[in-house]
């Protein structure tokens, strides 16, 4: 399967933006024959908020039929269904983004602007792991009363930062924003659906962003994003403990609620087998240029482990 | 009534309960428990003024929704948003760009309808996928006619034949005369095991389990026999997942080795999402008005919509977008307060995977209780059936499967332990 989704409308150039390549690659093994694996893929630049995305590809092994569509956040899918008998299954991205390189330094507004409905109110409400209540008297205490939208994001961000332990292998994709305050560590998906609970049981409407830290090679990165009445969407990230910072130090997939939203791969498959091993890997560089499925195979000599059973 | 006498009714009741135990006459919810389906013997009797609306609109939505398929898997249609049909269990993209056999994708359609009084019907779901009770009908008919004949005194009862409709079907779709046809069941635990029987009696098509048949020389399916291996040219599958029962069937349908009924994809337009866009269908691909209303169908996913949903919880019925047999179906006016909060909570979480419908006050229809000899009501809805052919023609049979729900409930699907009841149509 191969789908050149292209983008941009100057054909190539960055428009005065900074060009990024990345490329993406993950392996998922199975005990058994596979005959049929059907899967929502969301790692595919998405437009807006300082990103222009110049080209995308999506790859599965084996190849299947897809389709790409936009889910109601606005995030590009490309669903893909394959029926070659397979006991092995990757998906593989590449493509080319052009991201601003300077900070927003939007004006301060109060709290309760933020909330513009409709399209705030969604991001104030529970999904299946954001409970807002579940934190709220943890968001108050940490934010201590201010009604400053940006005071406020930066007091959650910052203490997300210093306080919750960075550490793998101690949650999971399932984990809630509460239990991450009773475990007290976790990893970037962890420190953003906390901060989320906090920002939305403060009144900040806020989502969850998924994509890639530019300049590296590592796993997904996940941040939150909250909504400013006048300056739209800015980024917020607990893991690194910044606010509003330029949009090239991320290569955004997709935002939504929270993970459940955005996971980058989704499906099912069917076999009398299991799924034994999945592990992934990415890499973005500030260079302007194409990089092929091979490429990406290559990256998985590399890969994390992201989950075994 | 009055001639049959209460006491009569009685022993009537337990011969023909007896009869269907005898005749294997069963919906199984539990595999392991032999048990006949539950029916209530008095019929129901539509009028037939209100058969025919109800057979035209039937028929009508039929042809809309399966010209929406057609576009669909051509990636033409615009009509429902494509995130609502894309991200759809039943869309299968591996069909992108196929065109089954004379362009039917929905051989057999199963409508859901209720009524509201004065002949006024309304449908609430479209079964496009692997609809059962058409047997259930015939049998339920068929027995109440002959062991209850005082209850068709003075009535002209219309007759139906599924059998010449369902053969000049498979013909058509198969475009011979004489095509070999089987018929793929789950196997005689499936729940409706009873109609696999019942109809490949009926049409004289083998009845094949998975591993009866086989992809081979050519790629085309075969059936294996005591005698040589035979072709198939058509399969009537009332399985979902093909590839589970026989290897390399799916890609040998796409490849146009074997005719399927109803086609690979045909639950894309199954979705309780995309039933809201019916009536559009109706208006765009055909050029008229619907003749059947259906309730009105709210999004939560739409800011607005939602809005609206949390406003009027209490009055709506939510809906699984992917369930069926009436699971996942809350009618919230009938729940208490907790369930009501855990059903609020769940759409709120999930809502991409809900949709919420005006709740219908619909009709009831007498029932017998064979415990305490005394009559009662019920709410009761009707599935009727249609087949459409491989020249367009479309076939709606008289009456349908009436489903008799629970007391005090609104749920009438078998599955979700309603009783059968026989429907006539007269006049």
């Amino acid at each position: 399967m191969q789908t050149d989704l292209g983008g941009g409308l100057d054909g190539g150039g960055g428009g005065g933006g900074l060009v990024a390549s990345y490329v993406y690659a993950a392996r998922y093994g199975y005990s058994g024959d596979v005959l049929h694996n059907d899967n929502q893929i969301r790692l595919i630049p998405r437009e807006g908020e300082g990103q222009r995305r110049l080209s995308a590809t999506v790859w599965t092994l084996p190849k299947g039929r897809g389709v790409q569509y936009g889910d109601r956040f606005g995030n590009a899918v490309h669903r893909t269904r394959v029926v070659d008998v397979h006991t092995s299954f990757v998906v593989a991205t590449a493509g080319r983004v052009s991201l601003s390189a300077a900070a927003p330094e939007p004006a301060d507004a109060r709290l309760e602007d933020a909330q513009s409905p409709p399209h705030g109110m969604e991001f104030l409400l529970p999904s299946p792991l954001v409970n807002p209540d579940s934190v709220s008297a943890l968001a108050r205490d940490v934010a201590g009363g201010g009604r400053s939208l940006l005071e406020t994001v930066r007091r959650v961000t910052d203490w997300i930062y210093r306080e919750i332990l960075y550490k793998r292998g101690t949650t999971g994709v399932n984990t809630t924003a509460d239990q991450v305050v009773e475990a007290m560590e976790g990893v970037c998906q962890d420190k953003t659906h906390l901060g989320l609970g906090m920002l939305r049981a403060l009144g900040a409407p806020c989502r969850y962003a998924s994509g890639l830290l530019t300049g590296q090679v590592g796993e997904t990165h996940s941040w939150m994003e909250f909504l400013h009445p006048q300056a739209g969407w800015l980024g917020a990230d607990p893991t690194r403990g910044v606010i509003c910072p330029p949009a090239r130090d991320y290569v955004k997939f997709a935002a939504g609620r929270d993970y459940t939203d955005v996971s980058p791969i989704i499906g099912s498959f069917l076999s009398k087998g299991e799924a034994t091993d999945c592990a992934a890997i990415a890499s973005v560089k500030f260079e302007d240029r194409e990089s092929d499925l091979s490429e990406a195979i290559a990256m998985l000599k590399d890969a994390y482990v992201v989950a075994t059973a | 009534m009055e001639r049959i006498g209460a006491d009569g009714l009685g022993r009537r009741w337990r011969d023909a309960n007896r009869q269907a135990d005898f005749d294997a006459f069963t919906f199984y919810l539990d595999p392991r428990k032999y048990r006949p389906a539950p029916t209530d013997w008095i019929p129901r009797v539509i009028p037939g003024e209100h058969w025919r609306v109800i057979a035209d609109g039937v028929a009508q939505r039929l042809r809309a929704i399966n010209r929406f398929l057609v576009e669909l898997y051509d990636g033409e249609q615009s009509i429902v948003p494509p995130d609502a049909v894309y991200s759809s269990r039943y869309f299968y993209p591996e069909a992108q760009g196929f065109r089954p056999p004379k362009d039917v994708f929905v051989h057999i359609y199963g409508a859901d309808l209720v009524h509201m009084g004065g002949g006024r019907y309304v449908v609430l779901e479209d079964n496009l996928r692997i609809p059962s009770g058409v047997a259930y009908q015939l049998k339920a008919a068929e027995m109440a006619a002959r062991l209850f004949p005082e209850f068709a005194d003075g009535l002209e009862i219309a007759p139906y034949d599924i059998r010449e409709a369902y053969l000049d079907m498979f013909r058509s779709i198969a475009g011979s005369e004489a095509p070999v046809c089987v018929l793929l069941t789950d196997g005689k635990y499936g729940s409706a095991f009873f109609e696999h029987r019942y109809l490949s009696d009926l049409l004289g098509i083998p009845l094949v389990e998975g591993s009866d048949l086989y992809v081979g020389r050519g790629g085309r399916v075969y059936a294996r026999t005591l005698g040589a291996d035979v072709p198939v040219d058509l399969i009537y599958r009332r399985v979902e997942d093909l590839e589970m029962f026989v290897a390399g069937l799916r890609e040998a349908y796409l490849d146009g080795k074997v005719a399927l009924v109803n086609a690979v994809g045909s639950g894309a337009a199954d979705d309780k999402l995309a039933f809201r866009w019916v009536p559009d269908m109706v208006e765009s691909y055909l050029g008229e008005t619907p003749i059947l209303e259906q309730p009105k169908t709210y999004n939560p996913q739409d800011p607005a919509e939602r809005v609206h949903i949390l406003e009027n919880l209490d009055t709506l019925v939510i809906k699984a977008r992917q369930g069926y047999g009436g699971l996942g179906v809350h009618v919230m006016p009938d729940l208490g307060a907790a369930d009501r909060a855990r059903v609020e909570r769940d759409i709120l979480e999930r809502p991409d995977l809900f949709i919420a419908q005006e709740t219908m006050d619909f009709s009831d229809h007498m029932v017998f209780n064979e415990r305490t000899g005394a009559m009662g009501r019920r709410n009761v809805d009707l599935r009727v059936f249609a087949v459409q052919n491989g020249r367009g023609e479309t076939t709606v049979f008289p009456g349908g499967l009436t489903r008799v729900a629970l007391p005090g409930g609104r749920i009438t699907n078998n599955s979700s332990g309603g009783l059968c009841k026989p429907t006539w149509v007269a006049g």
